[in-house]
């Protein structure tokens, strides 16, 4: 920026002076100028942490305590923001919604509020233990928890509520829990993810009705891309989002239903699944 | 281990959610979708932020003054575009390599700078202010007669997704405007702009731009132009949307045009879904 403060009028518009000035934003060469191969990274060194609705929280106790158990190990050890997912009743919702013919951006607005109702449950099982829950308008107050050594519990869905654009296929929303939580990792500027679900990680196909289901230990972001399962264990549009995105490095699936998983995630072994960019 | 999900019974308690090709339209749990318009009759304008608002009283006003004598004949939504102060931010953002998710935070705050300006110019004739949250209570806005307006930006923000070959937010406030019409079930969206509507290229810098009347999205697509007049995520959207299948543009800066695109007149340029 070379020159402050610097009203250009001329031409019935003002102007303040500045390199897009006047450009068309939706120019390709003007928004190529905005582009550089290094970005800013906001909160690094920070681990964010998935549970999967469906596949854990809708499991109740019996799997929800030891991993809150791990949790509070973990949290000694790493910072961590931790999200989670709606499960059953979010596809219920959606069900019903899709009966009486709400629109996608309708369905969109509807559905954040089931992992809201996981998100309290999880904030009272780890309140004792530092956990907060952040809602989207304390956003900027991440660093505040995360240097006091607290685990933030935060909005999974993104918010695209109403605005939600129209899918490529079929009438559901695409940016779902799994997405949301790939763009706040991304934003920030994180270098991995760790989704904690109910199967040893990616299968070419769905292991629960397959059982000549292929895992996948470990793969390329790009590999993964060029030849997509037609059934995945995380949302599309995170793979989408993660061609463009800058940050995030690594996103690994790890199995909860096995004690010590997520904590060997953490601490960087190479278990469930790990694909990488 | 031998615990169970808890599920409650519904067509896609079981179904994976991320198929390529979603339950509805696969063999799958097989049901009908048949989406209802919530809002059809809603008129969605946008003001251009650095097409119109950004040259003050004289372009406002004669628009102000053909909206409000238009206010009850037709339910108006008015969305706002940034403009320059926008653009400003943008620079600095991208100068120091912040990430877009950012930019589409910093991007929020102009619009809605220009959303409280037309408020308080339109509140003798019902303008009021409203935030996305808000957006539940438009058929009351409408009852009482009011013009709710709003920023053209979609809630996005942080959560936008990263931009190849740059930093600058796709989703801005043409696709805010475009979601808004589309979920109200409206069939034709406004953009209020200082051209005629679109041109084979930036009609500012080359003169020898023709005009184009109507175009369908997916022959704009094909014709694969360096410079668009709106955004060109809504271009894409348009392509498979359910309700919007208009998007007008007209010059706000000839008197009558906005009122004859709100009487439904195909003055500018129309992109329509093909």
């Amino acid at each position: 920026m070379t020159k402050r403060n610097d009203l250009v009028t001329g031409d019935g518009r003002t102007h303040i002076a500045s390199p897009l000035m006047r450009e068309s934003l939706v120019d390709r060469r003007t928004v190529a100028t905005t582009a550089s191969s290094h970005e800013y990274r906001i909160l690094p060194d920070v681990t964010l942490v998935g549970l999967g609705g469906h596949s854990i929280f809708d499991r109740g106790k019996e799997v929800l305590v030891p991993l809150v158990d791990e949790l509070i190990e973990i949290r000694k050890h790493h910072k961590v923001v931790l999200g989670v997912g709606g499960g059953t009743r979010v596809r219920h919702t959606v069900a019903i919604a899709l009966d009486v013919g709400l629109p996608t951006g309708g369905i969109a607005q509807l559905v954040g509020a089931m992992e809201e109702v996981n998100a309290v449950v999880l904030n009272a099982l780890l309140a004792k233990h530092g956990s907060v829950l952040m809602y989207r308008d304390h956003f900027w107050e991440l660093p505040l928890y995360l240097e006091g050594g607290m685990l933030p519990i935060v909005i999974s869905i993104p918010p695209y509520h109403f605005w939600e654009p129209p899918p490529e296929n079929g009438p559901l929303p695409a940016h779902g829990s799994d997405f949301g939580l790939f763009m706040h990792a991304e934003v920030l500027g994180m270098d991995r993810i760790v989704f904690v679900k109910d199967e040893d990680g990616l299968y070419d196909s769905d292991p629960k009705s397959n059982e000549h289901a292929r895992f996948i230990p470990h793969i390329s972001l790009d590999e993964l891309l060029a030849n997509m399962p037609s059934d995945l264990i995380l949302d599309r549009q995170l793979f989408e989002a993660w061609r463009t995105a800058r940050h995030v490095r690594k996103v690994q699936i790890v199995n909860g239903l096995r004690q010590g998983e997520l904590t060997r995630a953490l601490a960087g072994e190479p278990c469930g699944t790990v694909i990488e960019k | 281990m031998s615990s169970e999900r808890r599920t409650i019974d519904s067509p896609l308690a079981n179904a994976p959610l991320t198929q390529a090709t979603p339950p509805t339209q696969g063999e799958a749990p097989s049901f009908s979708y048949d989406p209802v318009a919530l809002m059809p009759e809603v008129k969605v304008v946008k003001m251009g932020g650095q097409s119109i608002m950004d040259r003050g009283r004289q372009a406002i006003f004669p628009i102000l003054d053909e909206l409000t004598a238009a206010k009850d004949r037709h339910q108006l939504l008015l969305c706002c575009g940034g403009g320059t102060r926008a653009r400003h931010i943008y620079a600095i953002a991208s100068e120091l390599e912040l990430p877009t998710g950012l930019l589409a935070a910093l991007g929020s705050y102009v619009p809605r700078q220009n959303a409280r300006m037309l408020q308080m110019l339109l509140a003798r004739h019902g303008g009021i202010f409203i935030l996305h949250d808000d957006f539940e209570k438009l058929p009351l806005y409408f009852r009482l007669g009011c013009i709710p307006i709003m920023t053209g930006m979609p809630p996005f923000g942080y959560w936008e997704k990263p931009t190849e070959n740059g930093r600058i937010p796709q989703h801005r406030t043409d696709a805010g405007v475009f979601l808004s019409a589309e979920v109200l079930g409206v069939k034709r969206a406004i953009f209020i702009k200082d051209e005629d509507g679109l041109f084979t290229d930036d009609p500012k810098k080359n003169p020898n731009a023709s005009h184009i009347p109507n175009i369908g999205a997916r022959e704009l697509i094909r014709r694969d132009l360096a410079d668009l007049v709106l955004e060109r995520v809504v271009i894409e959207y348009l392509a498979r949307a359910r309700f919007c299948h208009e998007l007008q543009i007209v010059n706000g800066l000839k008197p009558g045009m906005v009122t004859r695109a709100l009487e439904g007149e195909n003055v500018g340029t129309i992109i329509y879904k093909d």
